[in-house]
């Protein structure tokens, strides 16, 4: 569903993102993990076609992001780590200017849009003007407008920061909901419990290289450790353990 | 991994039409429009618009009373008067054009490259090319709206004074709208070309400096022309060079040369010769716009995709070095001597702060320039009296262009702060002297530079050796005040989320602060002028001042300390108690 080449990103002389491949299946939740700095939001953004690459290539669901960005985009639910949302508009307004760039019905629009407002606790503020949300609530918002259209692949970047534990849990149990659905989920996060406890395959991102990929077994054997947790692993392969 | 079915995807339409497109990218900031009316701020906003309409409506009526006078003063004189009318409609157009290409680089260089919903934007199936093409249309409006009414009152006069018919009025609008989008066109096309060829992260340096180097030698050029020369008879000697200079025409690839002869000939009532002069112009605006779609579509994502990376650094790095001395520890404490380091600091590396510099520099020099050639010689009235009725205006001058810089530095200083307000929360240090802080840093330059003006400007007035002291000490008592207006109001209605915090002068806040700052010149101003005329009067006569004029002297002077002093007492205690009181994060 999603397939990289190669990806490579420079800024200047920087080498942010070096030669990464990588292939998410259908269904399939992806951890994508790293110290900071390490390139992460880097290949998402490439990944989302808000980034050019400068070497390589990406493909989502078979369409390639270089020659039919549009087509690629259409299929994906993007959700950036910092993400900006219009202040003087209200929450419905949002979703409807989603809803009209990605061509959904008004009917269609206004049901789903509801449906999500719903769930994601927002129908009661969904008339109010985003600059009084919380951020948590902007970040629900986020994610709601972000499931409007109901993408084939979620690309998020840090979904959990600003929730509260209970936003956590729901979103926790949406993205699980949405994979066993079919929806292919590429997550990034700081919170190793949460990779660990989600995700099917981790990819572990270091000074721009992929320095390991797999199950979190296949990472502890990648780190020549015999047991001990994500944490350990990640510490172990990125070199970041304390003395 | 989950093996389910394959999620549904909802119907959507495979491509909008690009109108639709448009409308719709364009959509949040119309209802973000709309909605201010509903907005927590909304009773700020009606405030801040009667304040801008109720500026606007002087400045509109002050320039169409100007204009009219002008015009009617150049009527008066034979054969030229109508040659100056047109050389003068001739200079206005080519200033609104480089005011129009000066805010056309800023607008759409901040609306495809700087925004911060491009990355929401970019991340939608939406071309680059329909998102550079609702951004083109939002910086066109944005940086020609202003332009476009300020233009009204001197057509108008024009109209007026020229008895001119409809035809007149009609090809005003149909002359300007293409000289918007030309300039529109023009710097969106050197802004997409740019952002790909300059490094990354300078591209908005490079373009704020280009910007403002524009303005300075259009400055320039316009001060070194001597345009008072142009009404002054003594200058008329040569009156065939002088007729040929006036009526020499524009260059016939210039936008503004196409605005001048269809306005002109509208003017003079010739319908041919101005639709020709029209269908120019708009052909033009109309191949531009197709040109600057077609390169943006070649170039913009490209641009914007080098725009995202991190700024290279100009310098090699360096280290830090040691840690520097505290001086005068019992004034200052160590998280205020910390925060005075990170101002200077961060001031000098911000490379958006330089160009302005320049530009300070530029205005210096005119302001020296102007006091340089007055005719203080050629006028009827004695020249010692001018020279230190000049004199006494200057202080005003001096401190009004002091005010200037403050609305670009001062007022924004707690602001510039943004997200990294929080540490000035949490650092063990108060609010009281965070601001105290703010103020010292930008005192003393903002002093020493008054007085440097003050001083360079009475030396080329050769003004008396009282009037000088004055100055100086005025001067000296006042700067404080405005710098604490500054400090006080910028803390008051701080803007911690803008993009653009320099910007923020155009705010509420900004506004209060340039006319409090000038409420504030004037009284001093007011305060002192009466004794200060007698005192002068007392010394051309020969004869002592009377007790009254001594006690009216010294209750004069006493109020221009008490109000210097409330100056800097008021607006700190104000802004120190709206930010504690904001909690907000």
């Amino acid at each position: 569903m999603i397939v990289a080449e190669r990806l490579t990103k420079r800024y200047g002389t920087t080498l942010a993102v070096d030669n990464i491949s990588l292939a998410v299946k259908r269904g399939e939740i992806f951890g994508f993990i790293g110290p900071n700095g390490a390139g992460k939001t880097t290949t998402i953004r490439m990944l989302a076609g808000v980034l050019r690459p400068t070497e390589g290539s990406v493909l989502i669901d078979g369409i390639p992001m270089a020659t039919a960005p549009e087509d690629a985009k259409r299929v994906i639910g993007f959700i950036p780590d910092r993400p900006f949302l219009y202040e003087k508009l209200t929450g419905r307004e949002f979703m409807r200017f989603i809803a009209e760039l990605y061509g959904i019905g008004e009917e269609i629009a206004r049901e789903k849009g509801d449906a999500l407002l719903i769930q994601f606790s927002l129908y009661d503020w969904a008339d109010h003007l985003i600059e009084s949300y919380s951020h948590g609530m902007k970040q629900r918002l986020v994610i709601a407008s972000a499931l409007l259209h109901a993408p084939r692949v979620i690309i998020v970047d840090e979904p959990m920061v600003g929730l509260d534990p209970a936003g956590i849990r729901m979103v926790k149990d949406l993205l699980r909901a949405l994979a066993l659905s079919g929806t292919t989920i590429f997550m990034s996060t700081h919170t190793l419990e949460i990779a660990q406890d989600l995700c099917d395959r981790i990819g572990i991102i270091h000074r721009g290289r992929l320095v390991a990929l797999g199950t979190t077994g296949d990472l502890r054997g990648t780190a020549r450790l015999r047991e001990g947790d994500l944490e350990e692993v990640f510490l172990r392969l990125t070199g970041t353990e304390a003395p | 991994m989950r093996e389910g079915r394959p999620a549904q995807a909802l119907p959507l339409r495979r491509d909008g039409g690009a109108m639709d497109d448009l409308l719709v990218l364009l959509s949040p900031r119309l209802l973000s429009f709309k909605n201010g009316g509903v907005s927590r701020s909304a009773g700020n906003r009606r405030v801040r618009a009667a304040l801008f309409v109720a500026v606007g409506l002087a400045f509109w009526i002050g320039a169409f009373f100007l204009f009219s006078r002008v015009l009617n003063y150049f009527q008066g004189i034979e054969e030229l008067g109508d040659i100056l009318a047109r050389k003068l409609l001739s200079m206005v157009l080519l200033t609104f054009f480089s005011l129009l290409i000066f805010s056309s680089i800023v607008a759409s260089l901040s609306k495809l490259y700087l925004s911060r919903d491009l990355l929401l934007v970019h991340s939608l199936p939406v071309t680059p090319t329909k998102i550079f093409l609702a951004r083109w249309l939002e910086s066109t409006v944005d940086s020609s709206w202003m332009v476009l009414i300020f233009s009204l009152p001197v057509f108008l006069s024009y109209g007026i004074v020229y008895r001119a018919g409809p035809l007149f009025y009609v090809t005003a609008g149909l002359a300007f709208l293409p000289l918007c989008l030309i300039a529109s066109a023009v710097s969106a096309l050197a802004v997409v070309v740019l952002a790909v060829l300059l490094p990354a992260g300078r591209i908005r340096t490079v373009f704020v400096f280009l910007g403002l180097l524009l303005v300075v030698s259009l400055l320039f050029v316009f001060r070194l022309m001597r345009p008072e020369r142009l009404v002054n008879p003594d200058n008329f000697a040569n009156l065939l060079m002088y007729f040929r200079e006036m009526e020499a025409p524009g260059s016939p690839l210039l936008p503004t040369t196409w605005a001048y002869d269809s306005l002109t000939a509208a003017l003079s009532g010739l319908g041919g010769e101005t639709v020709f002069h029209l269908g120019i112009a708009w052909s033009c605006a109309l191949a531009l716009t197709f040109i600057v779609a077609w390169v943006a579509d070649a170039y913009y994502f490209a641009g914007y995709t080098k725009a995202q990376t991190s700024a290279e650094k100009l310098f090699p790095p360096r280290g830090s070095g040691p840690w520097r001395k505290r001086p005068f520890p019992r004034l200052l404490s160590g998280p205020a001597w910390a925060f005075t380091v990170k101002e200077f600091r961060t001031f000098f590396r911000d490379q958006t702060q330089w160009p302005q510099l320049f530009l300070i520099a530029a205005l210096i020099v005119i302001y020296l320039y102007n006091f340089s050639v007055l005719p203080l010689g050629q006028s009827k009235i004695r020249a010692i009296f001018l020279q230190n009725i000049f004199s006494f205006l200057n202080m005003g001058l001096a401190t009004f262009v002091l005010t200037a810089i403050a609305a670009r530095f001062v007022y924004p200083a707690v602001s510039f702060e943004g997200d990294a307000f929080w540490i000035v929360r949490a650092a063990p240090l108060s609010i009281r002297t965070f601001l105290w802080v703010k103020f010292g840093v930008y005192y003393f330059p903002l002093l020493l530079l008054a007085e440097i003006l003050i001083v360079a400007s009475n030396l080329l007035l050769r003004v008396t050796p009282f009037m000088m002291g004055l100055s100086v000490i005025t001067v000296f008592l006042m700067v404080p005040g405005v710098v604490a207006l500054g400090v006080g109001l910028g803390a008051a209605y701080p803007d911690f989320r803008s993009e653009n915090p320099a910007q923020s002068v155009t705010s509420f806040g900004g506004l209060l602060f340039m006319l409090t700052a000038i409420g504030f010149i004037a009284a001093v101003i007011v305060l002192e002028a009466g004794p200060v005329y007698r005192l002068f009067m007392a010394d051309f006569t020969g004869r002592s001042l009377t007790a009254l004029e001594w006690l009216w002297l010294v209750v004069s002077f006493l109020l221009v300390l008490v109000t210097c002093v409330l100056a800097v007492v008021v607006p700190m205690r104000l802004g120190e108690r709206s930010l504690r009181g904001d909690g907000r994060d």
